[in-house]
C-alpha cells in the first residue's frame, strides 16, 4: 500500500532527521542499490560506484548532524548528493592528470561529463510516451507489479510480492518481462 | 581472463539486486577488468533508471487493478439482482393470477422495483452518482485517498462506502466523475 509506505518512510525520515542511526540505516539499506545504479548509469566504475554510494550517505549523516538538513527526501537527496560527488571525482581525476593526457588513462578512468551525462539518462517526451504506450500494452497485474517496484521508492521485491500475492522469483520474472518490452520499446525509438 | 562474460541477463539480475553476494562479487569485479562487460553494465542501469523515470510518471489513474474478488462481487450483485427480478416477476403472476376472475379492474402493483444501492443518507445524495471503486490492495490508500479530494464516494471490494471529504462551501469539486457504474481512478 502505497500510502502505508509513504507514512513508514515519513516516520523514517523524521526519525533519521532527528539523528536514530537504526532509522538512517533502515533507510541506507532500502535507497543504497539505487544511488549504486544511478552512478553506474553514470558511467562510474562499480567499484568507486560503492564508495560514492557510501560517501553520499555519510555527507547526508553529517549533515544531519550539522543542523543543515531540514527535510529529507529519499531517495531523491542522495541521487542528487551522488551525482555531485561523482562531478566532483571527475573534476579530481581531470586535475590529477593534468600532467599527461586525459586519452592516455584507461577509458574507464576518463572522468564523466556530467552534462553529457544527464542527457544521455533523460528520456524525451517521445520515449517516455512511447515507454508508457508499451506499459500500457503489458497485462495488468504485471503492470501493477512493475510500478510497484520501480516507481523510484524502492520497495523491496519481498514486499511487492507480498502485496500483490506472488512469489518474489515470479515478482522479478515479470520485472525481466515488462523491462525487455520496454527496452525494445526505447530501442525502436532510438533508432527510428 | 578466466571469469565468463556478462550476458545481458546477468546484468539485468544484478541491476534487479537479484543475484546471490557472491555472484554480485564475481560480475563486479569481472566489470573491472572487461571494458564490453563494464559497458554492457552501464546500460543497464541506464535502462533502469530511465524505466524508474518512464514509472514514475505512468499515469497513476492507470494504476487500478481490480481483482478477481472484485468481478466475482459484481458477477454475485448480478446474480442477486436477477433473483430479485425472478421473485417480483413471480409476485406479479401470482397476484394477477388471483385476480383473473375480475380481469375489468386494472391491477396496480405497489412493489418496488428490486434494486441494489448503496445506502447513503438524505444528505449525500449529490454524491449518489460519484462511486468509485478501490478494489487493489495495493493501490487501495491511494485510490481511497484520491477519490476523498476529488469528492467521491470510495467503494471497496467488501462493499463498504466511505464518505470521504465534502466541501459544502465549494460543493463538489471540479472533475468528479459523473458515472452510475464504478469507475477507475
Amino acid at each position: 500500500m502505497e500510502a502505508s509506505r509513504g507514512v513508514d518512510e515519513e516516520s523514517l525520515s523524521r526519525k533519521a532527521l532527528a539523528g536514530d542511526r537504526s532509522a538512517w540505516d533502515a533507510l541506507v539499506a532500502r535507497h543504497h542499490r539505487r544511488v549504486v545504479v544511478s552512478l553506474l548509469a553514470r558511467g562510474v566504475r562499480v567499484d568507486r560506484a560503492h564508495e560514492l554510494a557510501q560517501e553520499t550517505w555519510a555527507r547526508l549523516i553529517q549533515q544531519q548532524q550539522r543542523g543543515l538538513l531540514t527535510e529529507l527526501r529519499l531517495p531523491n537527496l542522495a541521487l542528487t548528493q551522488a551525482a555531485f560527488l561523482a562531478a566532483d571525482d571527475a573534476r579530481r581525476v581531470r586535475r590529477e592528470s593534468i600532467s599527461g593526457a586525459v586519452e592516455e588513462l584507461p577509458e574507464r578512468q576518463h572522468p564523466v561529463d556530467p552534462a553529457v551525462s544527464a542527457e544521455r539518462r533523460l528520456l524525451s517526451e517521445e520515449q517516455l510516451s512511447r515507454a508508457h504506450a508499451a506499459l500500457a500494452q503489458v497485462s495488468p497485474s504485471a503492470r501493477s507489479v512493475f510500478l510497484l517496484a520501480c516507481d523510484g521508492q524502492e520497495l523491496p521485491h519481498a514486499e511487492v510480492a507480498a502485496k500483490v500475492g506472488l512469489s518474489v522469483q515470479r515478482v522479478r520474472q515479470i520485472l525481466c518481462e515488462v523491462r525487455k518490452k520496454l527496452r525494445t520499446a526505447l530501442e525502436e525509438e532510438t533508432h527510428a | 581472463m578466466l571469469k565468463p562474460h556478462l550476458t545481458r541477463d546477468s546484468a539485468e539480475q544484478y541491476i534487479l539486486g537479484a543475484l546471490a553476494p557472491e555472484k554480485a562479487a564475481a560480475l563486479e569485479a569481472h566489470t573491472l577488468e572487461c571494458e564490453p562487460c563494464a559497458v554492457l553494465l552501464q546500460e543497464e542501469a541506464l535502462l533502469s533508471e530511465q524505466l524508474t523515470e518512464a514509472a514514475s510518471t505512468f499515469p497513476r489513474e492507470e494504476r487500478v487493478v481490480r481483482p478477481l474478488v472484485w468481478h466475482a462481487r459484481r458477477a454475485g450483485t448480478g446474480a442477486a439482482i436477477a433473483a430479485l427480478a425472478a421473485a417480483a416477476s413471480l409476485t406479479l403472476v401470482l397476484l394477477t393470477g388471483d385476480k383473473a376472475t375480475h380481469p375489468s379492474v386494472p391491477d396496480t402493483l405497489d412493489v418496488r422495483p428490486p434494486t441494489v444501492a448503496l445506502e447513503l443518507d438524505e444528505v449525500d445524495s449529490p454524491t449518489k452518482s460519484n462511486v468509485v471503486a478501490c478494489p487493489d490492495l495495493a493501490t487501495q490508500d491511494f485510490c481511497t485517498r484520491k477519490a476523498a479530494e476529488r469528492g467521491l464516494l470510495v467503494m471497496n471490494p467488501w462493499g463498504t462506502a466511505e464518505v470521504p471529504r465534502y466541501e459544502a462551501r465549494t460543493g463538489l469539486p471540479e472533475g468528479a466523475l459523473s458515472a452510475r457504474q464504478p469507475v477507475s481512478l
